[in-house]
């Protein structure tokens, strides 16, 4: 009897396995949304709002001191998510062109970094030094140079048939034109997958702001929310809503672009992964 | 095969002087990667020297030879975070990687796909959502106070009395369990992709095959999925291994100074040390700095020939 038709105990056990798993990831996520819309706090097992309303929303999109972070998280996001995109689409390139002068040394001055690293003090102290400290550079450019992405990238090029390039070669086609008419337009899926990796990486850093960024006007909201939630950071002047309920819209408002965005990219997301690790 | 290498280009065998011509704007191309490497991967490696001076915000570095590592070397504070550092990365890589591969099987015995690919999407989620996202989800979720879902949920299973709650993220029993459990909510789903790429990648012949030899769905598992695996989880355990000394962001956004004990670990610690205190000493943390980092390249190194050994290439 093939596998293809009984519903066995196992297959009973799994999918209950299953559902407990999907609540343990869900649950925390929704409780914190349920209690984003309550005025009210002491929530407790509440697992829908007592007293129903979207004022603490209200509240952080018309506050400035929470949309400003907010507005700095879409800045830095955008700008770093294409120059981190521009930056590694050319460095894989140059590392696919065997027949380069000085491709090996490229390649070999990359993956030193991968090995060793001057660590987190030192790295601060450059970026003192290069007077990067309390701009919103200072969170941009280290990031939008990941060494993974480009590898990552170099991976996907190299998944483009060699014939293609040598045909566009042998009609006539500089290395230059090659990238722009055959490689980049072959390499949407790339583009996309690592676009998503740095997008995320910029919307949730965090590590840089704490480092480099003390000047409160220039926050993102994951400084902010994070100051929210240790009780640091006052925003709440209304009498009308609990600061608990305030934190919590802010969590929701955290993770919302991504959200929102998810459903519709999660393949490129694994796609990426796969390409990195897999490859032999 | 790698076709590129063997591709005859135009180039190939002209002289290096005619090779840079025609490659002339690949190097305008390399220049921001070249520059960026510079200035934030190998300028800070410079930096290392600081480790031997005395160098304070104010002032001019003053050299002082092995000074700090005799002082990192005798003091408590960074051997507990040392320690803590090894004992909370390598036993969360070992949670994280049985997990994934557990639910990995289990997925891949699912047959209808809606249910699978919904059930995938949902546990891919948390690994997107920031490290300060998850530590403010579950310190609201495990809040001692009346709006804290898991206290009042013991409260009402009668396990605690009002009045008992626990502090689990400031409480040194509580610390590390919750910190693993949350580990686990983040990255076990996603830790499961590299394994369902495997799963995928064995031919159904060699399951029918045992099945016409009467092997029931356990010794499919025991004899042909299991090995299937072996390589994968080596790989994966490998290449963590080399990072596990740079944990920071999770640690940092999670812990609190009634828990130092039990949750510093080194880059905490020297976070601390150089911005918490009043006049930071650079030399200092440096120092620390340095010793993780050769300690950490030594692990990178000895996880490279180990996978050399087990796969047949290096990880770097």
């Amino acid at each position: 009897m093939g596998r293809e038709k009984k519903f066995t105990l196992g297959d009973f056990f799994i999918y209950f396995a299953f559902v407990l798993i999907a609540l343990f990831i869900l649950l925390p996520i929704y409780k914190v949304l349920v209690d984003s819309l309550d005025l009210k706090s002491g929530y407790g097992m509440r697992l829908w709002p007592e007293s129903f309303s979207f004022l603490g929303y209200k509240i952080i999109l018309t506050t400035k001191s929470l949309y400003q972070p907010f507005l700095i998280s879409v800045l830095v996001t955008g700008v770093g998510t294409l120059m981190g995109l521009a930056i590694v689409t050319l460095g894989a390139y140059v590392l696919i062109q065997w027949d380069m002068p000085g491709r090996n040394f490229f390649s070999y001055f990359l993956l030193f970094t991968m090995i060793f690293e001057g660590g987190m003090i030192p790295t601060y102290l450059v970026m003192r030094q290069l007077k990067l400290i309390n701009t919103l550079w200072a969170v941009i450019l280290p990031m939008s140079m990941s060494v993974y992405n480009l590898v990552l990238m170099r991976n996907f090029f190299e998944g483009i048939p060699g014939s293609l390039l040598e045909a566009a070669q042998i009609d006539g086609c500089s290395p230059i034109g090659i990238f722009f008419k055959v490689v980049l337009p072959l390499s949407k899926a790339a583009l996309a997958s690592i676009g998503l990796m740095f997008g995320v990486a910029f919307w949730n850093n965090y590590t840089n702001f704490k480092l480099y960024i003390s000047n409160r006007d220039l926050y993102n909201f994951q400084m902010k929310l994070r100051d929210m939630m240790q009780g640091s950071d006052m925003v709440n002047t209304s009498e009308a809503i609990a600061t608990n309920t305030l934190n919590n819209a802010a969590v929701i408002v955290a993770i919302l672009p991504f959200m929102i965005i998810y459903p519709f990219c999660q393949n490129y997301f694994v796609q990426g992964v796969n390409v990195g690790a897999v490859k032999e | 095969m790698s076709k590129q290498k063997s591709t005859p280009t135009r180039t190939s065998g002209k002289s290096i002087g005619v090779r840079i011509y025609y490659y002339r704007w690949f190097y305008v191309m390399a220049l921001p990667v070249l520059v960026l490497v510079t200035l934030f991967n190998y300028l800070p490696m410079l930096g290392i020297r600081y480790a031997f001076y005395d160098y304070k915000p104010i002032g001019t570095p003053a050299f002082v030879g092995f000074k700090h590592f005799q002082t990192l070397f005798s003091r408590d504070a960074f051997w507990t975070a040392f320690f803590n550092t090894l004992q909370i990365s390598v036993f969360k890589l070992l949670l994280t990687t049985l997990l994934a591969v557990v639910v990995s099987l289990m997925l891949n015995e699912m047959r209808n796909i809606l249910a699978k690919k919904t059930f995938q999407t949902i546990i891919y989620l948390p690994h997107f959502l920031s490290w300060v996202v998850a530590a403010s989800v579950f310190s609201l979720i495990l809040s001692p106070s009346d709006s804290g879902l898991v206290n009042a949920f013991l409260k009402q299973i009668g396990v605690l009395e009002a009045g008992q709650e626990i502090y689990f993220l400031a409480s040194k029993q509580w610390w590390r369990l919750m910190y693993y459990i949350i580990d686990v909510w983040k990255d076990t789903g996603w830790g499961t992709i590299l394994y369902l790429a495997t799963l995928a990648g064995i031919s159904p012949d060699l399951y029918e095959a045992a099945e016409m030899d009467g092997a029931n769905r356990w010794q499919q598992l025991r004899f042909i999925t299991l090995p299937a695996l072996y390589n994968t989880i080596i790989t994966v355990l490998i290449l963590n291994l080399a990072k596990v000394l740079n944990l920071f962001e999770p640690v940092f956004v999670l812990y609190n100074e009634a828990v130092y004990d039990v949750a510093d670990v080194l880059q905490t610690y020297i976070y601390r040390q150089t911005f918490g205190v009043g006049v930071p000493n650079y030399g200092y943390t440096t120092a620390v700095g340095l010793f993780k980092s050769l300690v950490a390249c030594m692990l990178v190194l000895a996880c490279n020939w180990a996978s050399k050994k087990v796969r047949g290439r290096g990880i770097v």
